[in-house]
């Protein structure tokens, strides 16, 4: 069916030939999708990069090899570049080179659109890394940018366009995406038919679109404030720094549900596949991710517990914050449901999906031990803190691109990658990634700071593994990076169309690797072929 | 397999425009409020 879709009077339009007019004047969304990951790649490596840094320094108690203002613009900048440079245009490429072809579109809906909101991203970061090296440095005052302090520097300026660019990028992408799904799925293709991923991309895009604005227009008034004589934040002059702290994490907390909900798609597609069963609870599943997105907007406060919130508002986003646990639970429930009784095998995917359940799960936990506003009190910016956003984070959405990836090259490459290797850097990681944070809680309960480059030496033990853990865990992603550079270029064992027995969808009725263009006539959609096709039972 | 007439693509393609207008005043709308700070200033 579908290879006839890719062979129609337009498929002589093959890639174009010269480099410059194939990757820079791109309008495919497959390159496009490539151009992202491999810059998330890039800067997944260098954020990597400046987490050794931090700890390096936080092997030994004192002040080992750097200097406290460069550790702070390590941690500010390690979080930037993850967040912004690695999580999200990760999650972007992943929608570029999988949407079109899971609902049956020949591209996105705004192709030069797509190319102008990659082609944004690397003068972002070449700006914002570029302060490293300016007079007084990079900004120093954590990701969040909370006034006074963020204010210190003279390189907030540039941070702050970079932060615009990164928005103005993300909010184009977003726009893109709702389009391409709403306007551009092949007849036939239901909006509940549609595979989760699409659906959990659908709602992150309007979450992108109503919260990435928030966080330009905080970042201005940072600016004006900075260089305008302004006073929003300034309590000097008749302002309040605690509104920025509210307009901050009334971006700040969708925005982690922005690097989550991609995720809980890729594990929807992944664990079906490798269970051998349709996913449990579809419909229920795409109720979960919109109910989260819709808790997302309510509980932003619960970031702001100890800055003395009245009483009402404390109990309030203690409670919506608990709330998010219902629909979180479903979602893992029937991930679990998915599994059970299937004829399961555990190839790299899989086994990234399976320690994705397990390990954000547990940064679940931590989070609803956060939630209480009075245990918040002894938490607050500890190393609890960072140990709970770390395994949602690293375990929770990069475990799941690494699966991804592992779960897509060979339709993106045309090749298998080495499974054995895939399965040494799961092991690799995952043990890694649990001594390097999981440690991190006791340090936290026990009364350490985030955010600091020494420390009592009460706290010396915990942090020298937590280090070894570290370094292990970035040692680790070489064996990933050369995984997928053997898998691309050197590996001999070519993909099936369909590269998994279990796949279902789409995407998988392509020849791999894809064809430059796919669906310019659009398939015709068969329930049974659909992973979720048949949502009646 | 069915056949989406030129014609069809490009009124696809037409409301995807549409959407992406739609969609972009949107943001600009709730920039715009985000600062409405500054008109107290």
């Amino acid at each position: 069916m579908a290879h006839a879709a890719t062979h129609d009077h337009h498929d002589h339009h093959g890639a174009p030939k010269g480099f410059f007019q194939r990757w820079v004047m791109s309008t495919n969304h497959k390159d496009i999708g490539t151009l992202y990951l491999i810059f998330s790649l890039t800067m997944f490596f260098i954020g990597g990069a400046f987490a050794m840094v931090i700890r390096a320094e936080l092997f030994k108690p004192g002040l080992q090899l750097v200097q406290p203002y460069f550790f702070n613009e390590m941690t500010t900048m390690h979080a930037l570049v993850m967040i912004f440079g690695a999580i999200m245009p990760s999650f972007v490429g992943l929608a570029n080179w999988m949407i079109p072809l899971m609902v049956g579109a020949p591209d996105m809906a705004l192709p030069r659109m797509n190319n102008l909101s990659f082609w944004i991203m690397p003068f972002a970061f070449i700006l914002l890394l570029s302060t490293l090296f300016m007079p007084g440095g990079g900004p120093a005052g954590g990701w969040t940018m909370y006034p006074p302090l963020s204010l210190q520097g003279e390189s907030i300026a540039y941070t702050i366009f970079a932060v615009h660019l990164m928005g103005i990028s993300s909010i184009m992408g977003a726009i893109n995406i709702i389009a391409t799904i709403l306007n551009m799925r092949a007849p036939g293709m239901d909006l509940l038919k549609m595979p989760v991923f699409v659906w959990s991309w659908l709602i992150t895009a309007f979450l992108l679109i109503a919260v990435m604005p928030v966080l330009a227009g905080a970042v201005t008034m940072l600016l004006t404030d900075k260089y305008f004589h302004t006073n929003f934040f300034n309590a000097a002059g008749g302002g309040d720094p605690v509104l920025f702290q509210h307009i901050f994490w009334f971006f700040g907390h969708p925005e982690v549900y922005i690097m989550i909900l991609p995720a809980f798609g890729i594990i929807s597609e992944i664990i079906p596949t490798f269970a051998r069963k349709p996913i449990f609870g579809y419909r229920a599943m795409v109720f979960a991710i919109a109910s989260i997105a819709f808790l997302s907007f309510i509980v932003w406060a619960h970031h702001m517990f100890a800055v003395g919130l009245p009483m009402g508002a404390e109990i309030f986003f203690m409670y919506a914050t608990m709330l998010i646990a219902v629909p979180t639970g479903v979602k893992v429930f029937n991930w679990v449901s998915t599994m059970w009784g299937g004829s399961m095998t555990f190839e790299t995917p899989m086994l990234f999906s399976i320690a994705f359940v397990i390990l954000f799960t547990i940064g679940g936990f931590s989070g609803l031990m956060l939630a209480l506003a009075p245990a918040d009190f002894q938490y607050h910016d500890t190393y609890f803190v960072v140990a709970h956003f770390h395994y949602v984070l690293v375990t929770g959405a990069a475990f799941s691109i690494m699966a991804a990836a592992y779960y897509w090259l060979p339709k993106w490459s045309g090749n298998m990658y080495s499974e054995t290797w895939g399965k040494i850097h799961f092991w690799s990681s995952v043990i890694s990634v649990n001594v390097l944070f999981f440690p991190q809680h006791f340090l936290g309960l026990a009364g350490m700071p985030r955010r600091i480059p020494d420390y009592n030496v009460a706290f010396a033990n915990f942090n020298m593994i937590s280090s070894i853990g570290g370094f292990w865990f970035g040692a680790s992603q070489l064996i990933f990076l050369g995984v997928i550079i053997h898998c691309v270029f050197f590996s001999k064992k070519k993909a099936a169309d369909r590269s998994w027995e279990g796949a279902k969808g789409l995407e998988w009725t392509v020849p791999s690797p894809a064809p430059f263009h796919t669906f310019d006539v659009p398939p015709v959609i068969h329930d049974d072929e659909l992973a979720h096709g048949n949502t009646e039972h | 397999m069915q056949q989406i007439t030129d014609a069809g693509t490009e009124a696809r393609r037409k409301r995807a425009r549409r959407t992406a207008y739609i969609l972009g005043g949107f943001a600009v709308g709730v920039f715009l409020l985000s600062i409405v700070q500054m008109l107290k200033v």
